[in-house]
């Protein structure tokens, strides 16, 4: 069995977990804002600073029994949201329209700042696949099937998922957290904001939110829980029928009037 | 993975995550331990769900509704849950997801060296994007509502 196999991996992460519990949370202030450090973020840089290949401490073999073991623990964070749903759901049902309307923004939050700054900084068709959704593993489907890994689309796509799965929890923290200390935001429309598709994220973007506003702790979890579910579910549809194809129309409007190829190609070197 | 792999490896992590609650947020063991074993049949129960039922439908679907449902005023076993799960802590659980997240990453770090930094800009800008927006939209759609 891999997990027996894998014993030094659990190892490893009990103790890092350990050590950044006891660390605990840090807030430092920047000007208006508060930088936040959470546990969580501690242990996701110390875990991939000790996964460094050249440090050989932990293997190949374990790395894909964590990426393995990740997806099934982002399921536990699933549920234990959805018992903070539950004693509430009524008043969640509440805000069910401003909960249904702000998926758009996560939905096509990606494309309208992400697709004209890629085509600005001269990508071709990479800028579609970099920039339709926020690249998890269904999105990579989507465009899998669609034009292949290897094509343009295929590679922008998997680039931002492997720049997600290297810092995307801990930027999204970061962002979520200056957000928040802020103060210009309500902590519910911040934990609906948190609810982007990706476990890894939201919880990284939630725990920050709350520990900004402890009061509020509960109807965080519930936003963002929720926000959270409506994503990943409606996400796979969304994405195929329209980010896909309202990105591919932008690029194709964009991409003469910002594309630097385009200057280019005129004038043949 | 197989189901009952998957069962030892909620295991295994569970006493990570026990640890993480008792020291991180000062929970009693054995309250936190017995919060984990409801959040761990609840999710168990969700895959099974999933598995048997004929309409393809992510399993987080699945999971989510239970986990509503057992917690719900409509629950005979609601107070129970509830108050053994509060002893588990989001961010405990954030931690351990967390960690095994950082110790997966050297395997993409080959990869992620050889791209080029424009990439990683609008990466960083294509996750904030989302978070922004969203965010932008549920609050004003909150103050239309009159909820805040």
């Amino acid at each position: 069995m891999n997990v027996l196999k894998n014993w030094k991996l659990h190892v490893l992460a009990l103790i890092l977990v350990v050590i950044c519990e006891m660390i605990g949370t840090h807030k430092v202030t920047i000007g208006p804002g508060v930088l936040l450090f959470l546990p969580m973020l501690y242990a996701m840089i110390i875990g991939g600073f000790i996964s460094w290949p050249k440090l050989k401490l932990v293997k190949l073999e374990h790395m894909n029994h964590a990426s393995a073991v990740l997806s099934i623990l982002t399921l536990l964070l699933v549920t234990k949201l959805g018992t903070v749903i539950g004693p509430s759901v009524g008043k969640l049902l509440s805000s069910g329209l401003a909960l249904s309307v702000q998926e758009l923004g996560h939905f096509l939050g990606t494309v309208i700042v992400g697709l004209p700054l890629a085509i600005f900084l001269g990508m071709g068709r990479e800028a579609v696949g970099a920039t339709f959704s926020i690249d998890r593993e269904p999105n990579i489907a989507i465009i899998a099937e669609k034009y292949g890994l290897d094509s343009p689309e295929g590679r922008g796509v998997m680039s931002v998922y492997i720049c997600g799965t290297v810092f995307g929890a801990v930027w999204v923290g970061l962002i979520a957290g200056c957000m928040a200390a802020l103060q210009i935001f309500h902590p519910y429309a911040l934990a609906m904001g948190a609810g982007v598709g990706s476990g890894s994220m939201m919880a990284a973007a939630t725990g920050a939110i709350t520990a900004v506003f402890p009061d509020h702790k509960n109807e965080i979890l519930m936003y963002a829980g929720a926000s959270n579910l409506l994503t990943t579910i409606i996400g796979i549809y969304f994405c195929l029928f329209i980010s896909l194809p309202v990105t591919n129309y932008l690029y194709k409007v964009l991409t003469p009037i910002i594309g630097r190829r385009q200057e280019k190609g005129g004038a043949t070197k | 993975m197989r189901w009952t792999e998957q069962v030892v490896v909620f295991l295994v992590t569970g006493i990570i995550g026990i640890a993480a609650n008792v020291i991180g947020y000062h929970h009693p063991i054995m309250d936190a331990a017995i919060g984990y074993a409801i959040l761990l049949v609840i999710t168990l129960l969700g895959i099974l769900v999933t598995h048997i039922m004929p309409l393809k439908l992510p399993m987080v679907f699945w999971i989510s509704l239970l986990a509503i449902f057992v917690a719900s005023p409509l629950s005979p076993v609601a107070s129970f849950v509830t108050k053994y799960v509060e002893n588990v802590d989001f961010l405990a659980l954030c931690t351990l997801i967390l960690a095994y997240a950082g110790l997966s990453v050297g395997k993409d770090l080959e990869m992620f060296k050889k791209m080029s930094w424009k990439i990683i800009v609008v990466a960083l800008v294509v996750y904030t994007g989302t978070f922004v927006f969203a965010t932008i939209i549920a609050q004003s759609m909150l103050h239309v509502e009159g909820i805040i």
